[in-house]
């Protein structure tokens, strides 16, 4: 450094931090309102599980008993471990299209926010596979917490044993993470019209699916494809989306602008 | 140019269009370490555009931008020097002022969390409720207290003050030049109040259409310069041959400004009977920035040939009328 450089600097002159502190600072900066990221979507689930053992109350009435074997499958159909996940998506929309122009008026670069706003995602979606992985076994260990409530062992949760739960969880929480952000940062990037390319082209690729499986008569062979993945290879496999959301928002991201 | 330090910004022929709009036109200027700018213009003139594109929040369409000597596109050692508030930003839906104010300092090196105390106590700043539910003067609190409080060396405000009253447009000054002396740094000032912050600026900027159309010392620019009252005969013999850059009149009497009187010049007028008075550096701009959009010339200079009536209307007699008001609003 040259003497001339360093007088422009001046005493002002701020400390540089290292990449990990940036990155790092941007995950605080995500949970700097716990609310958003654990206390909301703890809240639904304990009113997702208030609302379940009413109705686990109106099955056994109806059904002449809980604890049977086809009360405990009727509760298995309930959406009601999903619950936050509603809200998560758009937890995902809002971590770019709220942090990003935060992020930037605290001088932050697109990279490292990105990479700390992914970083957050896989914490918390391993936190939040953890948390219901652990709450599955707890409701099978208790019998449906002593009532015969089974809110966590339902859809797929609870069939295959805890590290397959652990798996689909993280990896479903990731997805929808992704590809809340991964939508978000089209926006950011290519507003309207790309929101416009982005919805006509996947309901574009939905149909042509379809169609494409119904004219060659295909539907039998899929169906028989994925009973032959199972859960974790369904997951496994829906691994690819969330990769190709978290990776092409990042290179959307990186020409991106925040909105005036 | 002043000192021999390179300057904390350097921008060369820089232009920025969106599709077929020109936002900024080949732009190039310097900005030198440790002094205050004002970056002045109308509505649209592209002042946020300019300070996007030296924030890399926005990509050039071409020409250099150079900050601390590197380009601040997604490099963050320039940009942890950088501190820009705007007047548009954004923050999370459930943010409260507190969540902005614990995050800030782990972005900005040199912030001082007992000046920031402070600056809330001043702008009476609700830390627990709702950013959404603040008005938009205690909006704009949140934002000049991150701004001061992060002495970051290179600081942009872009209209900080939106909805604050004249008490804490007035604090803001205050607080600026004290911690500015203080902990001198590079601050970059965009508003329309020209004459309130008159006197903190060090270095005018003005933007119009997208160009630089000065780029002067405030100092040289006050004294440049006066508005000469008397009777219209005496006036315009006076100011025959001088760069006019506006004229008014009521019946027999002229009021007309004009650039650079020497102290011999000044005396000459006065013994002619003639009234002269300074011109204030909102008016400068004021009818720098309307004579250029009326005759559609392009000099950055202060003739004023193709001026309007309204272009007029504001010299003159009421010279410190329109200081505290907004230099462009005012005059739809």
């Amino acid at each position: 450094m040259t003497l001339i450089d360093g007088f422009t600097e001046t005493a002002a002159s701020a400390r540089p931090r290292s990449a990990a502190t940036r990155i790092w600072n941007v995950v605080r900066l995500h949970l700097v309102d716990r609310r958003t990221y654990i206390g909301i979507p703890w809240l639904i689930v304990g009113m997702a599980f208030i609302v379940t053992v009413f109705i686990a109350q109106i099955i056994g009435f109806t059904t002449g008993g809980l604890g049977t074997a086809d009360a405990i499958e009727g509760q298995r159909y309930s959406w009601a471990v999903m619950s936050p996940q509603w809200y998560l998506v758009v937890v995902g929309v809002q971590a770019i299209s709220f942090g990003f122009p935060l992020a930037l008026g605290y001088g932050v670069t697109r990279r490292d926010f990105y990479l700390g706003t992914a970083l957050l995602f896989v914490l918390i979606s391993a936190g939040n596979a953890i948390a219901f992985a652990v709450l599955t076994q707890l409701e099978q260990v208790t019998e449906g917490w002593w009532i015969d409530t089974y809110m966590f062992n339902a859809l797929w949760l609870g069939l295959e044993g805890f590290w397959v739960d652990l798996f689909s969880f993280f990896v479903m929480q990731l997805l929808v993470f992704f590809v809340g952000a991964s939508v978000a940062t089209i926006y950011m990037r290519w507003r309207m019209p790309g929101m416009l390319v982005f919805w006509s082209s996947l309901v574009l690729l939905i149909v042509a699916t379809v169609t494409v499986i119904t004219f060659t008569s295909n539907w039998i062979p899929v169906s028989v494809w994925f009973g032959a993945q199972g859960i974790a290879g369904i997951f496994g496999w829906l691994l690819i989306p969330a990769a190709i959301a978290g990776v092409g928002g990042f290179l959307a991201l990186r020409r991106a602008t925040p909105k005036n | 140019m002043i000192g021999t330090a390179s300057p904390v910004v350097r921008v060369d022929g820089l232009t920025k269009r969106y599709g077929k709009v020109t936002a900024i036109d080949d732009v190039s200027f310097s900005v030198h370490a440790n002094k205050i700018y004002g970056l002045l213009g109308r509505n649209g003139a592209g002042k946020t555009t300019i300070m996007q594109l030296l924030t890399g929040q926005q990509f050039a369409t071409s020409g250099t931008v150079q900050v601390f000597g590197e380009s601040p596109v997604e490099n963050a050692r320039v940009l942890q020097q950088v501190c820009f508030i705007k007047e548009s930003q954004k923050y999370p839906d459930s943010f409260r002022a507190d969540h902005v104010l614990a995050s800030a300092p782990w972005f900005f090196a040199n912030w001082d969390a007992a000046f920031a105390d402070r600056l809330i106590e001043d702008f009476r700043l609700p830390l627990n409720r709702p950013i959404k539910k603040l008005s938009r003067g205690q909006l704009s609190a949140v934002g000049v207290i991150v701004g001061l409080a992060s002495r970051a060396p290179l600081t942009f405000f872009d209209e900080p003050y939106l909805g604050l009253d004249a008490v804490a447009r007035q604090i803001f000054y205050d607080r600026l030049l004290e911690d500015y002396t203080e902990h001198p740094r590079t601050v970059i000032l965009s508003t329309h109040l020209i004459d309130e912050v008159s006197s903190l600026l060090e270095h005018v900027l003005v933007v119009d259409e997208g160009r630089i159309l000065m780029d002067q010392d405030a100092d040289d620019l006050r004294g440049s310069a006066s508005t000469v009252v008397g009777k219209r005969t005496d006036v315009d013999a006076f100011v025959a041959g001088r760069d006019i850059i506006s004229r008014d009149g009521i019946g027999g009497l002229a009021s007309v400004t004009v650039t650079g009187l020497t102290e011999s010049e000044q005396h000459v007028a006065r013994a002619a009977g003639l009234e002269l008075s300074p011109v204030s550096l909102q008016q400068l701009i004021v009818q720098c920035t309307t004579s250029r959009a009326g005759a559609g010339t392009g000099t950055a200079d202060f003739r004023g040939s193709g001026r309007t009536d309204t272009t007029s209307r504001t010299i003159g007699a009421e010279t410190d009328n329109t200081s505290k008001t907004d230099a462009w609003s005012t005059r739809a």
